[in-house]
């Protein structure tokens, strides 16, 4: 069955093999459990702690959990089709695929439809946590905060596509990216607090960043304004952008790994 | 009869060390085609630009009557590939990695296929133990099935019998040359066990530093070199690259 270029077959056998990982690896739960739940500990204790010190720490505590609960949709996503791509490079599974008519764009779909999964999961135990630890009900925010996740979902997806890219030409040593550049993009985009509060010189790069943005239309929710639909349109548009930049980016660096022969370097 | 690999006039280098160096070949339907040379004469190189995955410098393949890389994907639906070398992908139990494979291969109910493939390579007792349970020999057994799955048109096996006891390796020449002769399957594989290779191919194509240095039936190239078998025809060629000097350098692995 072929559906916009894509063969469902093949998309779902990818995603089986994956599920199958998490199931036989409980210690990738890790990323879906322990870390997800770790980061709601300290960002709600923190946002407590705000909190307590009045003037406007009520609304500090609605940004940090918030911000949080929604980090994690980046981070999910990111995180599940770049270490779902680095699974093959572990296992030496590489040239295996590549011998198949899997198509790239079916392997990354693949990996994403099961990576949705673990999404759930791990936005799941945050969303549960901030509930359960800090009474803060994500949903009270309402259903304005859907168009948000989306667009941090596809962020997320951005994001592995540079990571995997980087693997596939630098091998292993760019295996550290995948966690590390959540490191980089989480401050810059403003996930806990405005642009202005950011260095002036890092303001301009926060402001290239999807997420900036979509933070900034979420935190309008927070404050109670309604959806900032201008911010959360820029949002799209730069993820747009930054989409098309990561495909022409893992194309080319895939071109450079079968013109190099890097495969040889798993198997 | 139809070719179902063409390739003309190969070459790759990597980082200015000549891999391949101006290789034809053509394979034909049903034929069964041995790749030979000493370590380091560029075969595996030409087979990994044969299935798509290393670019060549220059040249052209054509798989299947699809120009690569354009039409790897379709011609690929009807290739299989094997190398002793590759492991089983991990976490999965035999049944669930031929399963996954054969999705892969576009057989939406790999079952009756699996149980097929398994049966012609006496391994149907694999089926439920997990790839990590597995001794290499097994593995390597597995990988085979793996590659016959979907009953290609043309399978592709690099150094297929490796680390295969004798009498496995035997179960798997009987269960290829079955194969072939009933789907008409095109064989073509490297191997350094001359023997196997005399008992599985009909032609041989010899590699010397990436260069096609013979090409014929096994007698025929025998006599070619003037030697009394293909081992030590095998054993000439290398000796003409310098390899039985200098040892094993894999200079068509790119550093």
């Amino acid at each position: 069955m072929t559906a916009v270029g894509l063969d469902w077959l093949r998309v779902r056998a990818i995603a089986r093999r994956h599920a199958f990982v998490l199931r036989r690896s409980p210690h990738r739960l890790f990323d879906v459990t322990i870390w997800p739940l770790v980061d709601t500990l300290l960002f709600g204790s923190l946002a407590v702690f705000v909190s307590r010190r009045g003037g406007n720490g009520s609304v500090a505590f609605g940004y940090l959990l918030s911000g949080i609960v929604l980090w994690h949709v980046v981070y999910q996503s990111q995180i599940a089709v770049s270490t779902g791509f680095l699974e093959e490079t572990w296992s030496r599974n590489l040239l295996n695929l590549m011998v198949t008519p899997l198509r790239e764009v079916e392997y990354v779909a693949g990996v994403a439809l099961f990576g949705m999964v673990k999404l759930a999961m791990g936005v799941g135990v945050v969303a549960l946590g901030a509930e359960i630890l800090f009474a803060f009900d994500l949903t009270r925010l309402g259903w304005q905060v859907l168009p948000v996740a989306v667009v941090l979902l596809a962020v997320g997806w951005v994001i592995a596509l540079f990571v995997i890219g980087l693997v596939l030409r630098f091998g292993s040593g760019a295996e550290a990216l995948a966690w590390g550049i959540l490191f980089l993009v989480m401050p810059l985009s403003g996930v806990f607090y405005p642009v202005a509060a950011l260095p002036a010189v890092a303001r301009p790069i926060a402001l290239a960043l999807p997420t900036t943005h979509a933070f900034a239309a979420e935190r309008a929710v927070v404050d109670g304004h309604g959806m900032r639909w201008g911010e959360l349109g820029l949002a799209g548009l730069t993820t747009v952008v930054m989409a098309a930049a990561g495909l022409v980016f893992l194309a080319w660096m895939l071109a450079t790994f079968r013109r190099r022969g890097y495969i040889t370097r798993y198997s | 009869m139809a070719a179902v690999l063409q390739a003309e006039r190969l070459v790759k280098a990597f980082r200015g060390t000549p891999a391949v160096d101006g290789v034809d070949l053509r394979v034909h339907a049903g034929e069964r085609v041995a790749l030979l040379g000493p370590n380091g004469a560029g075969k595996t190189t030409t087979l990994l630009m044969l299935l798509g995955v290393i670019t060549p410098d220059a040249g052209a393949v054509e798989l299947m009557g699809q120009h690569l890389p354009a039409g790897r994907s379709a011609a690929l639906a009807q290739v299989g590939f094997a190398a002793g070398y590759l492991p089983l992908t991990e976490r999965l139990r035999v049944r669930e990695f031929l399963t996954m494979y054969g999705q892969l291969y576009g057989l939406a109910h790999p079952g009756p296929a699996i149980a097929e493939a398994l049966e012609r390579f006496r391994a149907p007792d694999l089926a439920e133990a997990m790839g990590t349970e597995l001794s290499s020999g097994q593995r390597t057994l597995i990988g085979i099935v793996k590659a016959t799955l979907h009953r290609p048109r043309l399978l592709v096996l690099d150094e297929p019998t490796a680390s295969l006891d004798p009498d496995v390796a035997l179960h798997v020449r009987m269960g290829l040359l079955k194969m072939c002769d009933e789907l008409g399957t095109a064989l073509l594989v490297t191997s350094h066990n001359m023997l196997e290779v005399e008992r599985l191919c009909e032609r041989v194509v010899f590699l010397s530093r990436g260069r096609v240095v013979a090409d014929g039936p096994p007698a025929s190239v025998v006599a070619t070199f003037g030697r009394a078998d293909l081992e030590e025809a095998f054993l000439h060629v290398a000796g003409l690259s310098g390899s039985a000097v200098v040892g094993a350098q894999e200079t068509d692995r790119p550093a």
